[in-house]
């Protein structure tokens, strides 16, 4: 905003034109890229969705027509609403932790998470497998406890994909709640407590509702993440859950069905952005401010 | 019995000892202030009393009962803290209904409360705002009306005024003496400002370095201070250097510097004869005369550095034969304090029996 009027009092002056120009030439191999790489071929992809195999919403129609397809977007839905729980009731108790614990504590929390992150999603994706198969750490641990008779099925299942993507997708609600909670001040925790409010009470009634904005903002962001992710549920999941992005592929890759591919694409584009319009409505400008 | 009592509080941190021995006796209905200047144990003993921090050591017993094991939420006493803790998604009706709800009161009482609650704090038809759209002030009333809702037997109030400036504070100051009146709750008030203390409390305890140093109303403390720091700290004084030549039944005989002796006057503290010690004046008991006095009485003798006008009285700052920088108030028109100028010497008259010697 400073270097706009920056700009509108060199207008004034009169000597404008060559500096916006140029400005703007900076962004122009940016938006080539954009447009090149991204813009251009989701395009041409929706496109195919109405030409393939011939003009016409026909795609359209076998998708959202039939018991099969219906069931993956719905079984993605509740994957990724599962997800998002689990995810917000894991997170909030650690971003809560972050927010109280001594600063060098937190930063060594936060390394480790961060750290996570940029590893390599196959790598920990496939960690999670060894881990999780019949034969892995955790089902031979508690067997060898004594606490199952036999393997737990933990892979190639719901379980699997709840447990895989949720670990991937703690960093995403964990960083924007504790940037809420941290802004609150303790000592209005002290004054509850003081009111006579039990820590559940303090909790239910004064920090979860301060906290709200970055739980939403956070749990939308996983849900839509979750929406759209394909290496996890297709290494962790079973074919009985299926979901929307394996069916893209599937479709792309396996059947060549560039029709079929674009309208799931857009069945799924549509939904993130209507979700997204959703999250700016509750809380993109008015956030607490008591309106 | 004891409505309240404190006894050998202790509170270490570490190797840090925040708080050592407190001992304290609080009688119902009373505005005791805790004063003393930061790190001196106030607060700690504040939030112990809150249930905030856990003492080392030590006992608090309300009406006989110890507090101690009893956690924040049980204790049923109420805070206002130096920050604001207005709950900020809430109402000011509903910040004040808060502590009611949780206590699951019926809903014709907690309105009835709540309305009862903003009259006493004068804040009527406020109660649909939320904290963020009221002054610094207002949140402070609305605090303590959340704090005296559910009629707690005492009152925590930690310095809830230092944010707001000065002509705010003295408005504040004087609603929460009529909320301590027509409310009769005990408070327990921490501060640094001794104005603060002397203009609200029934007694004063003075903290210096984890202990109470004296307990007193404010004339006391200031007509008989205990130690040189509650001298220091409640009132303005002026030290000088002396010896103490002989000492008994609380007098001593001093000398200042080589030629003045002085005797009677009260002493604080041990010294044995010979030993070092300070004098200590009020600056708005010292007599002021041109040139010297003759020797013998209780006069020091000064130079003057600076004279500066304040209104309703005229400050002299002045450095004493023996280097001491001084003080003395003089009222509005003294006489000789209109021709004075600096560098001018002076004499500095004084009751030995109203002034304070404090062994080093």
């Amino acid at each position: 905003m400073a270097l706009l009027t920056e700009q509108e009092k060199i207008a004034a002056v009169g000597s404008i034109r060559p500096i916006r120009s140029r400005n703007f030439a900076l962004t122009v191999p940016a938006l080539l890229l954009l447009v090149v790489f991204f813009i251009l071929p989701v395009v041409s992809l929706l496109l195919r969705s109405v030409m393939e195999p011939e003009p016409g919403l026909q795609n359209y129609q076998a998708l959202l027509g039939s018991t099969t397809y219906l069931k993956i977007f719905l079984n993605t839905f509740s994957v990724s609403a599962l997800v998002t729980a689990v995810t917000l009731a894991i997170g909030f108790p650690v971003a809560w932790a972050l927010a109280i614990m001594p600063k060098r504590w937190a930063s060594i929390v936060f390394a480790v998470l961060l750290l996570s992150m940029w590893t390599n999603l196959l790598t920990r994706t496939y960690a999670w497998m060894v881990l999780l198969q019949r034969t892995g750490i955790i089902n031979k641990t508690l067997m060898g406890l004594g606490l199952i008779s036999e393997p737990l099925p933990l892979v190639n299942n719901l379980v699997g994909v709840t447990i895989g993507m949720t670990y991937i997708m703690l960093p995403f609600i964990i960083l924007p709640l504790y940037g809420v909670i941290r802004k609150i001040d303790p000592a209005i925790l002290q004054a509850a407590a003081l009111c006579g409010a039990t820590r559940w009470q303090a909790l239910s009634r004064i920090l979860i509702p301060l906290a709200a904005p970055g739980m939403v903002s956070g749990a939308l962001m996983v849900f839509v993440m979750s929406l759209g992710y394909f290496v996890t549920p297709a290494l962790l999941g079973g074919t009985a859950n299926m979901m929307l992005a394996e069916l893209i592929a599937q479709f792309v890759q396996s059947l060549v069905n560039w029709g079929m591919g674009g309208a799931a694409a857009l069945v799924l584009l549509v939904v993130t952005l209507a979700l997204y319009a959703v999250q700016l409505k509750l809380f993109g400008t008015a956030r607490m401010e008591g309106r | 019995m004891t409505f309240l009592q404190i006894r050998g509080l202790r509170k270490d941190y570490g190797i840090v000892t925040a708080v050592r021995d407190v001992n304290l006796t609080v009688e119902r209905g009373e505005f005791m202030t805790f004063l003393g200047p930061s790190g001196s144990g106030k607060s700690t003993t504040l939030y112990i009393l809150a249930g905030f921090e856990n003492p080392t050591a030590g006992d608090i017993l309300l009406n006989g009962d110890s507090l101690i094991s009893t956690p924040s939420h049980k204790r049923n006493i109420g805070m206002v803290f130096q920050r604001y803790t207005l709950f900020p998604h809430l109402s000011v009706g509903e910040n004040i209904a808060f502590p009611l709800k949780v206590r699951r009161l019926p809903k014709a009482e907690i309105d009835a409360k709540v309305a009862k609650m903003l009259k006493l704090v004068r804040l009527e038809g406020f109660e649909d705002r939320k904290p963020a759209q009221m002054s610094g002030g207002q949140q402070q009333r609305v605090a303590l009306a959340r704090a005296l809702a559910y009629d707690p037997p005492v009152l925590l109030m930690d310095e809830p005024l230092s944010a707001l400036d000065k002509k705010l504070r003295e408005e504040i100051q004087h609603e929460i003496r009529r909320i301590h009146q027509e409310t009769e709750v005990t408070i327990l008030y921490v501060t640094h400002d001794q104005e603060e203390a002397l203009r609200l409390s029934d007694r004063i305890a003075v903290f210096s370095k984890g202990v109470i140093d004296q307990i007193g109303t404010g004339p006391e403390l200031y007509a008989n201070p205990a130690t040189r720091f509650v001298a220091e700290f409640v009132g303005d004084s002026d030290f000088v250097d002396c010896r103490v030549l002989s000492a008994q039944n609380g007098r001593a005989d001093i000398a200042v510097g080589s030629s003045l002796t002085i005797r009677g006057v009260p002493m604080h503290g041990r010294a044995a004869a010979g030993g070092a010690a300070a004098l200590m004046l009020r600056p708005e008991r010292l007599s002021l005369a041109r040139g010297s006095v003759g020797q013998g009485s209780a006069n020091l003798a000064a130079t003057v550095t600076d004279i500066t006008f304040l209104g309703s009285n005229i400050h002299v700052a002045a450095a004493a034969e023996t280097g001491e920088a001084l003080s003395v108030r003089l009222p509005f028109g003294h006489e000789a304090a209109s021709s004075l100028s600096r560098g001018d010497t002076v004499s500095l008259g004084f009751d030995p029996a109203s002034a304070h010697v404090f062994s080093a």
